[in-house]
C-alpha cells in the first residue's frame, strides 16, 4: 500500500503545475496508483498545491471514483440499476455476503475483494450484472459466483 | 428608478437586488440563506417573489434578483405563499429540529409530513452559508462533504479541524442554528474541538479564544501584546484621538 511507493505521489506530483485546477486529475492518479486516496497523500497534494485540507476533502469525497477507504485487489462491482436489481441483484449481494463475508463498501481482512453496487453498468440486456475490476460477468446466478471467486483465488476467505 | 413592491412605490438602483429595496422600505421577504455580510448565497429559495413585467409573471428569487427596469414585485401572492409553503414544508421535512423553521411552519400552516422522509434530528439545512463564513475569515476549517443524501457540512475526515480557530463565525452566521458552539469555564467547544478563551486585559470579560487572537494579530499585523475586546479597542482608540 501507501509506504511500499511513498515515491509514486513524488512523481504524480511532478506532472503537473502547481495549481488548484489540476487537483481532480492529480486525486485520480493517485487513485489509480493506490486504489485510494492515502490521507499521508492528501496531506502532500495539500502541501503541493497549497490549498486548504477541506476543499480537498470535499472533492474526495464527492467523486464516486475517489475512495477513502483501501479497495481491494479485486474490485467487485455489483449493478444494483432497474433492470439488475429487478433480475435479482439483491441475491448476488446475498451470495456475496455468504461467500466471501462482504458487505458493499467492505473490504476483506485481507484485502484480496472489495464490493460496492453501482447503477447501471450500461448492459441491461444481460442483467444482472456485475464487474470484478475491468471484465463484466452477465446473466449471473447466485449459485455461479462462488466458482469466479474461487478462480481469482478467493476461496480461503469463504 | 422606480418599482413596485406590493403596491408600494419604491426608489431602486440599477442592478440592485429585490430584496434590498424591499428592506430598506419595511417590507418583509422571509429569507434564510441571506446574511447583508455574505449575500447572494441564494440557496433556501424562501425569499422568492412574483415579478411583473411586460404584463408577464415569473417567480424569482428576491436576494439575487437584479432590478433592471421598472418591475412590479408581488412578494406576498396566493402563488407566492402556495410556493413558500412548499418550500417550507421540504425544508421542514430536512431541518425539522430547527426552531426557525419550526415557525415558519406554523405560521405557513404546513401540516405534519406524512409523505416525505424526515431527517430526524437534523437542524442544517445545508445553504453553504457556514462554509463562506469561514472562507470570509480565511480559515477554511470545514466544506461541503459527500453528496446527494448524505452531503453534509463537516471538517475533514470528520474531525476536529485543525485549522479551525475557533472564531465562531460560522455558528454565528447559519440561520437554523445547526452548529453547536457551548462556552463554560473559560473554554469554548465547537466542531468537537475545545478552545481556551482569553479575558480582555481592560473590562475582564471573555472575548475570543486564544487561536483567533493570534490569528488576527498575524492577519492584521496587530502589536499589541494585551488582549483589548473590541468594545475597549474602541474607547482606547477613542481616547487617544481626543487627546
Ligand atoms: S450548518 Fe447552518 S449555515 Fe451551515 S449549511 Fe447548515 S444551515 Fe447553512
Ligand atoms: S441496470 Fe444493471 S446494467 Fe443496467
Ligand atoms: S434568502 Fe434568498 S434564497 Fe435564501
Amino acid at each position: 500500500m501507501f509506504e511500499e511507493g511513498e515515491h509514486m505521489i513524488e512523481s504524480i506530483l511532478k506532472r503537473y503545475p502547481k495549481e488548484r485546477r489540476f487537483l481532480l486529475a492529480i486525486l485520480q492518479d493517485i487513485q489509480r496508483t493506490y486504489n485510494y486516496l492515502p490521507r499521508k497523500a492528501l496531506n502532500e497534494v495539500r502541501e503541493y498545491l497549497d490549498i486548504p485540507l477541506s476543499s480537498l476533502y470535499s472533492m474526495a469525497t464527492f467523486y464516486r471514483a475517489l475512495s477513502l477507504k483501501p479497495k481491494g485487489k479485486y474490485v467487485i462491482r455489483v449493478c444494483d440499476g432497474t433492470a439488475c436489481h429487478i433480475r435479482g441483484s439483491m441475491n448476488l449481494l446475498e451470495e456475496i455476503k455468504r461467500e466471501l463475508s462482504l458487505l458493499p463498501g467492505e473490504i476483506t481482512p485481507d484485502g484480496k475483494f472489495s464490493l460496492e453496487t453501482v447503477n447501471c453498468l450500461g448492459s441491461c440486456a444481460i442483467a444482472p450484472v456485475m464487474m470484478i475490476n475491468e471484465r463484466v460477468y452477465g446473466n449471473l446466478k447466485p449459485d455461479m459466483l462462488k466458482e469466479i471467486f474461487s478462480s481469482l483465488g478467493g476461496e480461503e476467505n469463504g | 428608478m422606480k418599482i413596485k413592491i406590493d403596491g408600494l412605490e419604491c426608489e431602486a438602483n440599477y442592478g440592485e437586488y429585490i430584496l434590498e429595496v424591499a428592506k430598506r422600505n419595511g417590507i418583509h421577504i422571509p429569507t434564510l440563506c441571506h446574511t447583508d455580510a455574505l449575500p447572494g448565497q441564494g440557496s433556501c429559495r424562501l425569499c422568492i417573489v412574483e415579478v411583473i413585467e411586460g404584463g408577464k409573471n415569473k417567480v424569482v428569487v428576491s436576494c439575487l434578483y437584479p432590478v433592471t427596469n421598472e418591475i412590479e414585485v408581488l412578494t406576498n401572492s396566493d402563488k407566492i405563499r402556495r410556493m413558500r409553503k412548499n418550500i417550507i414544508r421540504l425544508l421542514a421535512a430536512r431541518a425539522p429540529e430547527s426552531e426557525h423553521i419550526r415557525k415558519l411552519k406554523e405560521e405557513y400552516k404546513v401540516p405534519e409530513e406524512k409523505r416525505f422522509n424526515v431527517d430526524k434530528g437534523e437542524k442544517c439545512i445545508l445553504c453553504g452559508l457556514c462554509v463562506r463564513a469561514c472562507e470570509a475569515v480565511g480559515v477554511y476549517a470545514i466544506s461541503s462533504v459527500n453528496r446527494g443524501i448524505t452531503k453534509k457540512i463537516s471538517p475533514p475526515f470528520e474531525e476536529p479541524p485543525e485549522d479551525c480557530i475557533g472564531c465562531g463565525a460560522c455558528a454565528q452566521v447559519c440561520p437554523t442554528g445547526a452548529i453547536a458552539l457551548k462556552e463554560f469555564e473559560g473554554k469554548r467547544v465547537i466542531w468537537d474541538k475545545t478552545f481556551e478563551l482569553v479575558k480582555c486585559s481592560v473590562c475582564g470579560n471573555y472575548f475570543t479564544t486564544r487561536e483567533q487572537y493570534e490569528f488576527l494579530k498575524q492577519k492584521y499585523g496587530l502589536e499589541a501584546e494585551e488582549f483589548l475586546c473590541d468594545k475597549c479597542r474602541k474607547k482606547s482608540t477613542a481616547q487617544k484621538l481626543v487627546f
